[in-house]
C-alpha cells in the first residue's frame, strides 16, 4: 500500500496526541513545586492529563499512583495507535510494548527474589502481559523465579528462559539477561515483515540504541560486575549501527576501564564519558537518554511518512513519564531543583 | 385456568431413616419444601396430641435447624476419578435409587477399588514418565553414535570435562567468532532447527569458566544416562529393552483397569446416580428441622400428589413415622404458598410469558387462558396471513419436536396458526388478497371498520379485566379495593358510564338531556375513589387495612385519579394499534408489489416479491409479537393482574440420563432470550 495512505491518517493522530505532552513552561513550573500533592495538583489542572488524574484526590496520592496513571495513559495511547495498522504491522507496533513489558518482568521478579509480596512493590507493573498475553494475576501468584519462568508458558519469552530452569542458573542475573537476550532476539525478527523502507529505519534506529546500551552494559560489567570478557562478549547485543562485532570484542577484551574510556572517545559516542564527570556514571543513563531523544527528532524528521514517527511517539511518552516521575521524587526528597534538573531528558 | 390447591405436608421421622425419608421424597418429586421451623412456629400449626405423637410434641420447643453439611467432596473425587478413567458417561438410573441401601456402607466398600486404581493410575504415570526420560537419553544419545565410543568412559574422566549442550544458532555464532578465548574443544554435532547441537571438551580446573561461559550463552544440557555402560550402540539397545519392558507393564496395568471397568461398570453408575442423590438430599436438609431423636420437614404437595406420597411413605417406613396433612388456612402464616399452574395443551406454552411478567399468587386466578385466547386474537388480527401464518407453525413445530424447545416452539406454532386462520379471514396469502376471497373482511378496503372493531374488541377487553380484578380482590377479602378501588366495582361503573357519555355526546346527538345527570354522577364517582379509605372504614369495618389519611394522601390519591383518567382514555385508544398492523401487513406488502412491478424481468420481480415476503415475515412477526404482549402486559395485566407468587419448584432429581440437564439449559437459554425482547417491547411501548 502506498505510505500516503497508511501514514497519513497515523500521523494526524500522533500529531493530536503529542499536542497532550507537557511543554517546557511546564515542567519548569513543575519544578517549583513544593510537595508531591501539589505537583499532582498541577497535572490535575493541566490540560491533557486532568481527565486522567481526575479520579484521584491530590492530597493523598502517591508517587506510585501518578506513576500508574501516566502509563496506564501511555498504554491507552499506544493501544489507540495500533488501531491503525495492519498485518505484520499491527505485531511490529506492538513488539513496541515488550520493551516495558520486560522493565516490569524484571521489577516484579527482582521483588519475588526479595521475598516481597507483589501489593510492596514500589513501581506499578501496569505492563505486565501488553506483550506477551499473559494474565498478570497469574504471575502475580509466582513465589519464586521457576515459577515465574513456568507462569510465561505460552509467551515468546519463555524458549529464552526455560534453559534456566536446571536448578543451577535460576537466579535474578541469568532471568534478567536472558529476558534482554529474548528482546533483541524478537525484535530483530519483527522488523523483518516490514517494507524495506521503514526496515532500514529501524535497523538504523534500534542499531543505534543497540550500541548505546552495549557501551553501558561493557562499561557497567567492567566496573561493577567484573565479568570475563568472554561473558561480556556473549551478553552484548548482536547488532548496531556505528559499532562492530570487532569493536566491540575490543572493547570487551580492554584490560582496564581507561582503555576502555579512550576507545568510547574515540568512537562516535565519546559523548558518554565527560572527561570532568568521570568519577560519577549516574549521568550516563541521562546522556544517553537526551541523544536518543534528539536522535529521534532528527530521524522522524528527516523521514516525515514513516514508522519512525510511531516509534518516536512512543519513545517521547516513556521518557515524559520518566521526566515527571524524576521531578515528584526530587520534590519528595527534596532534592535542590537544579539538581533535579540534571536528571530531565526532556528539559535542559 | 387454574392454580393446582395444594395441601401441607409434614414428615416427622427418626434421625436414623432421615436419609431413607427424604430420597423418597426426592424420587417422588412433588414436594415443595418449605422451612420446618417456621412451619412449626406458625400459628396454625397442630399436632395431636396422642400417644404417638408424644416424643414429637416433647422435642418440639427444641428444634433447630440442621447444620453441619456434610462434605462429599472426597466421594465426588472418587466418583470422577472413575468416570474419567473408565469414559463411562454420567447418568442418572432411577433404579439404582430406589433399591434400598445405606449410602455409606455403599460407598465404602469401593474404598479398596479406589486406592487399587489409584496405585495403578499412578504407577503407569511412573512408567510413562521413565519412557519419557529414557527416550530423551535415546535421542541425546544419536548424536554421538559416529563416535563409537563406551559413554561411560566420557562420564569418568579424571582430569577433563565432556558435556552435551544445546544452544541457539544465533549464540553459537557468538560462541565460533570468540573461539579463540574459548578455554575448551568444542564440536558442533548438528544443527536442529533454531537449535546446534555441541560437544565439549574441558579441563577440570576451568569448567567453572567454562561454565559462565555457557550460561552466558544461555545453554540446556543435554543428559546422557549416568548408570550405563557399553557404546552408544550397546547402550541404545538396553535403553530400547527396557522401554519396550515398561511399555509392557503399562500395558499389563491397563489391561488390569480394563477389568475393573468390566466387572464394575454397573456399580460405577450406581456410584454416580447415589452421590448425586446425597447431593441432592444435603441441599433439602437445610430446610428442615432437628430435635433430639426425631426429623421435621415440611413441604407443599399438589393435592392431586398427596395421597400416592404418603402411600409410598407408609408401605417403605410403616408406622415409624408421623405424617401430617393439612389444609392451607386463610390467612396464611407467613408461608406463601408456591403456584403450580397446570393449563390444557393449547395454552401451556403461554405460562412462560406470563410468569415472565410474574407467578401468579396461591389465591390468585391464572391469567394463562384468558391470556392466551387474547394473545392468539391479537396476533392473528395483525398478521393475518394464510402463506406466512404456515412458515410460522412449520417453524414452531420444527422447533418444539425438533429442538425440544417446546415452549417458545409451542408459542411460535399456536400464533402460525392464528395466523392462518385469520388470513383465511381477510383473504391474504403471503401479502396477496387475489388468491382467496375474504370470508370476513379485507382490511385495506375498510380502514374505518378495522379500527372501530380494534377499539371496540379493546373495550371488551379491558371490561373484562375490571371484572378480573374485582374477583381477585374478593378473593384476597379486600372489599375495599374490590368495591371501591379505581380497578374495582366503581372503577367498572365510571368506565361503562364514561363510555355510555361518549356516546351520547357524539352518536346521538339528539338526546342530551341525560347530559348533566351523568356527568354529575361521574365526578361524584370520582369522588368515591378519592375518598375510599374513610368510606372502607364506615362501610366494612371488619375488613383489614383502613387507614386514616392525612392530607399529603389526599393529595396523592388526586394525582392517582388524574393517572386514572389519563390512562383510561390511552388503554382505549392503544388497542387501535390492532386494526393498524392488520392494515399495515398489507401496505408493506403493497410497497414490495409496487418495486417488483418496476422490474421488468420477471425473474427480477420475483425476486423482489420473495426477498419482500422475507422482510415482512421477519420484521412484521417481531414487532407484531412485541406489540401484542405490550398490549397484554400494559393495558391488561396492570389492571388485575398482580403476579407476586413463587413459582412451585418441588426437590426431584433429573430422570435418567444427561439429555435431561440438557433440556433445562435450553430452557435457561430461552429464558435469558425473552427478556430480551421485552427490551424491545419496553422501547416500542413509549414510543
Amino acid at each position: 500500500m502506498d505510505k500516503v495512505i497508511v501514514y497519513a491518517a497515523i500521523n494526524t493522530k500522533i500529531r493530536v496526541i503529542e499536542g497532550e505532552f507537557l511543554n517546557r513552561e511546564d515542567y519548569l513550573n513543575l519544578l517549583k513545586m513544593k510537595s508531591v500533592a501539589e505537583a499532582a495538583r498541577y497535572l490535575k489542572e493541566h490540560v491533557s492529563y486532568s481527565q486522567l488524574l481526575g479520579e484521584i484526590k491530590p492530597d493523598t496520592v502517591s508517587r506510585r499512583d501518578i506513576e500508574e496513571i501516566l502509563k496506564r495513559n501511555m498504554i491507552k495511547n499506544i493501544d489507540k495507535l495500533i488501531h491503525y495498522f495492519r498485518g505484520d504491522y499491527k505485531n511490529f507496533i506492538r513488539s513496541l510494548y515488550i520493551k516495558y513489558e520486560i522493565e516490569d518482568l524484571k521489577t516484579l521478579a527482582r521483588s519475588i527474589f526479595n521475598g516481597r509480596e507483589p501489593g510492596d512493590i514500589e513501581k506499578p507493573l501496569s505492563f505486565l502481559g501488553k506483550y506477551s498475553q499473559i494474565k498478570p494475576e497469574k504471575l502475580y501468584q509466582a513465589k519464586t523465579i521457576r515459577d515465574l519462568i513456568y507462569s510465561l508458558e505460552g509467551s515468546e519469552f519463555f524458549e529464552f528462559l526455560i534453559p534456566l530452569v536446571d536448578g543451577r542458573r535460576e537466579n535474578l542475573f541469568r532471568l534478567e539477561m536472558a529476558l534482554d537476550t529474548g528482546y533483541f532476539n524478537i525484535i530483530r525478527s519483527r522488523r523483518l515483515k516490514i517494507s524495506s523502507k521503514d526496515r532500514d529505519l529501524v535497523k538504523k534506529w534500534e542499531g543505534l540504541v543497540a550500541d548505546l546500551d552495549n557501551i553501558q552494559w561493557i562499561y557497567r560489567g567492567k566496573k561493577f560486575y567484573h565479568l570475563s570478557p568472554e561473558e561480556l562478549l556473549n551478553y552484548t547485543i548482536n547488532f548496531g549501527d556505528k559499532l562492530t562485532y570487532k569493536d566491540r570484542q575490543k572493547m570487551c577484551y580492554t584490560e582496564n576501564l581507561e582503555q576502555l574510556y579512550q576507545m568510547v572517545l574515540a568512537s562516535a559516542y565519546g559523548f558518554l564519558f565527560k572527561k570532568e564527570e568521570l568519577s560519577t556514571n549516574i549521568y550516563m543513563e541521562r546522556r544517553i537518554n537526551r541523544y536518543i531523544y534528539y536522535q529521534l527528532r532528527e530521524l522522524s524528521r528527516k523521514a516525515p511518512l514513516s514508522i519512525i514517527q510511531t516509534i518516536a511517539y512512543v519513545w517521547q511518552f516513556e521518557l515524559e513519564i520518566k521526566d515527571i516521575i524524576s521531578i515528584i521524587e526530587s520534590i519528595r526528597y527534596d532534592l535542590p531543583r537544579e539538581e533535579a534538573k540534571k536528571f530531565l531528558v526532556k528539559v535542559a | 385456568m387454574s392454580v393446582e390447591k395444594m395441601k401441607i405436608m409434614g414428615i416427622i421421622g427418626p434421625q436414623n431413616i432421615l436419609n431413607k425419608v427424604l430420597r423418597v421424597v426426592i424420587l417422588n418429586g412433588s414436594m415443595h419444601m418449605i422451612s420446618a421451623l417456621s412451619r412449626v412456629n406458625s400459628a396454625d400449626f397442630f399436632l395431636p396430641p396422642t400417644e404417638k405423637n408424644i416424643t414429637a410434641l416433647e422435642e418440639i420447643p427444641f428444634l433447630k435447624s440442621y447444620s453441619q453439611k456434610r462434605d462429599l467432596a472426597e466421594d465426588e473425587k472418587m466418583v470422577n476419578l472413575f468416570q474419567e478413567l473408565f469414559d463411562i458417561k454420567p447418568g442418572l438410573k432411577r433404579e439404582y435409587l430406589s433399591e434400598d441401601y445405606d449410602y455409606d456402607d455403599f460407598m465404602k466398600q469401593f474404598s479398596d477399588l479406589y486406592s487399587q486404581v489409584l496405585a495403578t493410575t499412578s504407577e503407569i504415570e511412573e512408567k510413562s514418565r521413565e519412557i519419557d526420560k529414557k527416550r530423551e537419553y535415546l535421542n541425546n544419545l544419536k548424536y554421538l553414535t559416529k563416535f563409537n565410543l563406551d559413554i561411560s568412559r566420557l562420564r569418568n574422566m579424571k582430569y577433563l570435562v565432556f558435556r552435551l549442550i544445546k544452544i541457539t544458532r544465533e549464540n553459537y555464532d557468538k560462541l565460533k567468532k570468540n573461539y579463540e578465548n574459548i578455554p575448551a574443544v568444542i564440536i558442533k554435532l548438528a544443527v536442529e532447527g533454531k537449535y546446534v547441537i555441541l560437544a565439549s571438551v574441558t579441563p577440570g580446573t576451568l569448567e567453572e569458566t567454562l561454565e559462565k561461559i555457557f550460561s552466558s550463552l544461555n545453554y540446556t544440557i543435554l543428559p546422557i544416562p549416568r548408570d550405563l555402560e557399553g557404546t552408544v550402540e550397546e547402550v541404545t539397545e538396553q535403553l530400547t529393552k527396557s522401554i519396550e519392558q515398561d511399555q509392557k507393564i503399562i500395558e499389563s496395568c491397563k489391561k488390569s483397569l480394563a477389568d475393573y471397568k468390566e466387572k464394575y461398570i454397573n456399580e460405577f453408575q450406581k456410584m454416580y446416580s447415589r452421590l448425586e442423590m446425597e447431593k441432592k438430599i444435603e441441599e433439602v436438609k437445610s430446610e428442615i428441622a432437628l430435635g433430639n431423636q426425631l426429623f421435621f420437614l415440611f413441604g407443599f404437595v399438589p393435592v392431586s400428589s398427596v395421597f400416592p406420597l404418603k402411600e409410598e411413605l407408609e408401605r417403605q417406613f410403616d408406622d415409624e413415622l408421623i405424617i401430617l396433612i393439612d389444609d392451607i388456612k386463610e390467612p396464611y402464616s407467613g408461608i406463601t404458598p408456591p403456584t403450580k399452574l397446570s393449563n390444557i395443551r393449547l395454552f401451556k406454552p403461554f405460562e412462560s410469558l406470563v410468569k415472565m411478567y410474574g407467578i401468579p399468587s396461591y389465591q390468585e386466578k391464572d391469567p394463562t387462558v384468558f391470556f392466551g385466547l387474547t394473545y392468539l386474537i391479537f396476533f392473528g388480527a395483525m398478521f393475518g396471513d394464510v402463506g406466512q401464518g404456515f412458515v410460522l407453525l412449520l417453524g414452531g413445530l420444527i422447533l418444539e419436536f425438533l429442538y425440544h424447545k417446546t415452549d417458545f416452539g409451542g408459542i411460535l406454532s399456536r400464533l402460525g396458526l392464528s395466523s392462518i386462520i385469520f388470513g383465511f379471514l381477510y383473504g391474504s396469502v403471503f401479502g396477496s388478497e387475489e388468491i382467496l376471497p375474504a370470508l370476513l373482511i379485507r382490511p385495506m378496503s375498510n380502514i374505518d371498520s378495522m379500527l372501530m372493531a380494534a377499539v371496540v374488541f379493546g373495550i371488551i377487553l379491558l371490561l373484562s379485566s375490571y371484572i378480573f380484578s374485582i374477583f381477585n380482590a374478593q378473593s384476597e377479602k379486600n372489599l375495599k379495593e374490590a368495591f371501591l378501588g379505581k380497578n374495582g366495582l366503581v372503577g367498572l361503573i365510571f368506565y361503562l358510564l364514561l363510555l355510555y357519555t361518549i356516546v351520547q355526546v357524539f352518536l346521538i346527538p339528539s338526546n342530551k338531556n341525560l347530559l348533566p345527570i351523568l356527568i354529575i354522577v361521574l365526578v361524584g364517582l370520582l369522588f368515591i375513589i378519592l375518598f375510599k379509605e374513610p368510606l372502607a372504614k364506615r362501610l366494612f369495618p371488619s375488613a383489614k387495612s383502613a387507614r386514616t389519611l392525612s392530607a399529603n394522601d389526599y393529595i396523592e390519591e388526586g394525582f392517582g385519579i388524574l393517572e386514572m383518567l389519563l390512562s383510561i382514555f390511552s388503554n382505549t385508544i392503544s388497542f387501535l394499534r390492532v386494526g393498524a398492523f392488520a392494515l399495515n401487513h398489507v401496505g408493506l406488502y403493497i410497497a414490495f408489489l409496487t418495486l417488483s412491478q418496476m422490474i421488468s424481468s420477471s425473474w427480477g420481480s420475483w425476486a423482489v416479491l420473495i426477498l419482500g415476503n422475507i422482510i415482512i415475515l421477519t420484521l412484521e412477526a417481531l414487532i407484531v409479537f412485541i406489540q401484542a404482549l405490550r398490549l397484554e402486559y400494559y393495558e391488561l395485566f396492570t389492571k388485575f393482574y398482580r403476579g407476586s407468587g413463587i413459582e412451585y419448584s418441588p426437590v426431584k432429581i433429573n430422570g435418567r440420563s444427561s439429555f435431561e440437564e440438557k433440556k433445562s439449559l435450553e430452557h435457561k437459554k430461552k429464558r435469558m432470550a425473552f427478556p430480551l425482547i421485552i427490551v424491545i417491547a419496553k422501547q416500542f411501548q413509549y414510543s
